[in-house]
């Protein structure tokens, strides 16, 4: 009889292994159990991406936080190592080689600025690591990163909606609301986040029967940018475009405004943040802009982390936080279903990647997926500033 | 057309305040500061902080920021240039401690956030910012189709009368004449009874206020104040001032920023917004070129 229990509790002990290590290999419950699970993520925390880096880092810590004190994926610790590239390209490099081959992180995240984009993810791909962009919207992000091949890169996802969506919708939106018939951009032509920007602007003008008087290119390191404002207003568009970086469109709307024009600013990424919005102050009310991600939203993936990003920051979030914020749990859902091994560090990127393209979460950006081109697929919000920092809602376009 | 002209005398005033300063010190000890331009940077952000996180008035804040900006002129002597003058360094010794000193202080502004140790200097970290509104009267008004903004226009006097007043106490005063006889021949200078140290000191203090108060200046009228204004606004065009001007001269630092403020604007207005700065380099590389010692080169034999 002692023997039968004994027998029993073996074969109940066999069982339970065996389950174990069936949820090992499939999808387990504590599986990674007192594992950590490497993260790196390059970003601009100074330099002109300032503005938008810091945002970036505390969304994703957040999402750290939340997810360890939740008992982690599978039962492992995120662990994430935030590197400034100071906005410079060879920096975001070296920072992300050493991400890859010395910190051996299972993934990264960034880099912030899509110039510096350029240098990184074609580094990742050809290192075999997942990388996702949480706040690059330039063109030849995804899917070919090794622009100009065509060969689509097959470790680079982007969480951040792309200027080939944005700045379209948003033209789309104001022309539809006030018929403007002229208008001039100006670039800054020294980066490809603000460059690419204007090449869309250009490219989608003509389509919204706006006129483009001029294209006014300036640097970014320019002291004063008046005399590029005063040649703007001096043709007295209905529309000034600005595609640019930084402190730099809050710059432009103030002199334009103070040299007495009174027309629409639309623009890009570049205005999404709450920085841009109330360094314009009263000069920005009203400028427009398309974002992926809008405060206001009140759906609970949303209204959840804005209480909580309050809560740890003492200040509202904005988009380049929620977009970091998602992109930690992009990864870690996409870990949860990768089986990885913790020991086949090369078997376990590739793992994860393939779990990331099919990646099916609720974010505050909305629900999340990705393309067939790893970019993100989601709905458009239209905002404008509010002229105290902040910005309201105007038009929410679904995903087509 | 008229208020392109405006933009270029309001920068060119900017840049020959700053470029003052910059040869000012390259006249008396044959060194270029490359700290200046953070100096530049450092009045702006004390006079922000003081305004936004000390509750300060504008105009007291104004002065302390010159005052901490003069500041720094000793901590660049005494920190930087007098440890390698003692040890006859090579000129780019200095050059390459300030160029580190410079980095220190962007790096402690960068780092001024809620909560960390520089909140006191700094509230945004890397993020530009502006004056609150209200913070300083800035009257705009609009004549005969121009924008005149009260504190662009306030730029111009200033600087025009700092310079004027720099120049009279060079020319005329026992202080003048002692930095200028140091220009000329610190040995000889020592030999008759002037105290050498003292005047580079000295030197360093007006450099640097007249930097902080460049700083001030461009941060208020243009609404950016940011680590970054120093280095990517006047550094390397400060240097081109003084060589238009001629290396050390202080007329030709005045002259020198309000061509190159002109040279710039009239660039975007008849040539096309993209090839400014290359417009601006490439009448410094004429200028070296066909008259290596600047406009007023011929004065290199008596400095500043």
């Amino acid at each position: 009889m002692r023997r039968l229990r004994l027998g029993s509790v073996l074969v109940a002990a066999i069982i339970a292994a065996a389950c174990g290590s069936a949820g090992g290999g499939g999808t387990p419950a504590n599986s990674y159990a007192g594992k950590t699970i490497k993260l790196g993520a390059v970003l601009s925390i100074t330099g002109a991406g300032g503005v938008y880096g810091p945002q970036s880092r505390d969304g994703m810590n957040l999402a750290v936080d939340q997810i360890n004190k939740a008992g982690g994926v599978n039962g492992a610790q995120i662990s994430l190592t935030v590197a400034d590239d100071a906005s410079l390209q060879s920096q975001s490099a070296q920072v992300a080689q050493t991400m890859i081959l010395s910190d051996q992180d299972l993934a990264l995240l960034g880099p912030t600025l899509s110039n510096s984009a350029v240098a990184v993810h074609p580094l990742a791909e050809q290192q075999k690591i997942p990388i996702l962009a949480v706040s690059t919207t330039g063109i030849n992000i995804v899917p070919n990163c090794n622009f100009p091949s065509t060969v689509a890169c097959r470790y680079v996802f982007r969480d951040s909606l792309g200027e080939e969506t944005a700045i379209p919708d948003n033209i789309q939106s104001y022309a539809s609301d006030a018929h403007p018939s002229t208008g001039v951009l100006l670039v800054a032509q020294d980066d490809k986040f603000s460059s690419d920007g204007g090449k869309i602007v250009e490219a989608n003008v003509a389509k919204y029967n706006i006129n483009l008087l001029k294209t006014i290119k300036f640097n970014k390191a320019e002291a004063d940018l008046s005399p590029y404002v005063t040649t703007a207003v001096g043709l007295h568009p209905d529309v000034i475009f600005i595609t640019s970086l930084g402190g730099i469109p809050a710059k432009i709307m103030i002199e334009a405004r103070k040299q007495g024009w009174q027309g629409q600013f639309l623009g890009g990424n570049g205005f999404n943040t709450a920085t841009v919005s109330k360094n314009a102050g009263a000069a920005g009310l009203g400028a427009r802009s398309a974002s992926a991600w809008y405060l206001g939203n009140s759906f609970p993936s949303n209204a959840d982390f804005v209480t909580a990003f309050k809560t740890a920051y003492g200040h509202d979030p904005d988009q380049f936080a929620a977009q970091g914020y998602t992109g930690i749990k992009i990864i870690a859902d996409a870990a949860k279903r990768a089986n990885l091994t913790f020991s086949d560090l090369a078997g376990d990127r590739d793992r994860l990647r393939a779990a990331m393209e099919t990646v099916n979460i609720q974010s505050p950006l909305g629900p999340f997926q990705f393309t067939s081109t790893h970019d993100v697929k989601q709905t458009v919000w239209v905002i404008k500033m509010d002229g105290q920092g902040g910005f309201t809602l105007v038009h929410e376009i679904k995903a087509s | 057309m008229g208020q392109q002209i405006l933009n270029a005398i309001f920068i060119g005033s900017i840049y020959a305040l700053f470029a003052v300063g910059y040869t000012l010190v390259f006249g008396v000890l044959d060194i270029l500061n490359l700290a200046h331009s953070a100096v530049f940077t450092l009045g702006a952000a004390v006079t922000y902080t003081l305004v936004v996180n000390h509750g300060q008035s504008f105009w007291l804040a104004c002065v302390l920021g010159i005052f901490v900006a003069a500041l720094m002129g000793l901590v660049i002597e005494y920190v930087c240039l007098r440890p390698l003058r003692r040890r006859r360094a090579p000129p780019i010794a200095a050059l390459i401690s300030t160029i580190g000193l410079a980095l220190i202080i962007i790096a402690a502004i960068e780092q001024g956030r809620p909560g960390t140790l520089f909140a006191w200097l700094w509230v945004d970290g890397a993020n530009p910012v502006t004056m609150p509104p209200g913070a300083f009267p800035n009257p705009t008004w609009h004549v005969a189709g121009l924008t005149l903004e009260g504190s662009k226009l306030a730029v111009i006097p200033i600087s025009l009368a700092l310079m004027l007043v720099l120049g009279y106490v060079m020319r005329s005063t026992q202080v003048g004449r002692g930095l200028r006889a140091v220009a000329e021949n610190p040995r000889a200078a020592r030999l008759m009874g002037i105290d050498v140290d003292r005047m580079i000191a000295l030197t360093l203090v007006i450099s640097s206020a007249l930097g902080g108060l460049a700083g001030i200046l461009f941060g208020v009228a243009l609404g950016d104040i940011s680590p970054y204004i120093g280095r990517d606004s006047v550094e390397v065009r400060g240097l081109a001032v003084i060589v238009l001007g001629g290396m050390g001269s202080i007329p030709g630092a005045v002259l020198g920023g309000y061509l190159l403020g002109l040279i710039e604007v009239l660039a975007v207005v008849l040539l096309g917004s993209n090839v400014r700065a290359g417009v601006a380099f490439a009448a410094l590389f004429l200028m070296l070129v066909l008259r290596p010692q600047g406009f007023f080169g011929a004065q290199l034999r008596e400095r500043i």
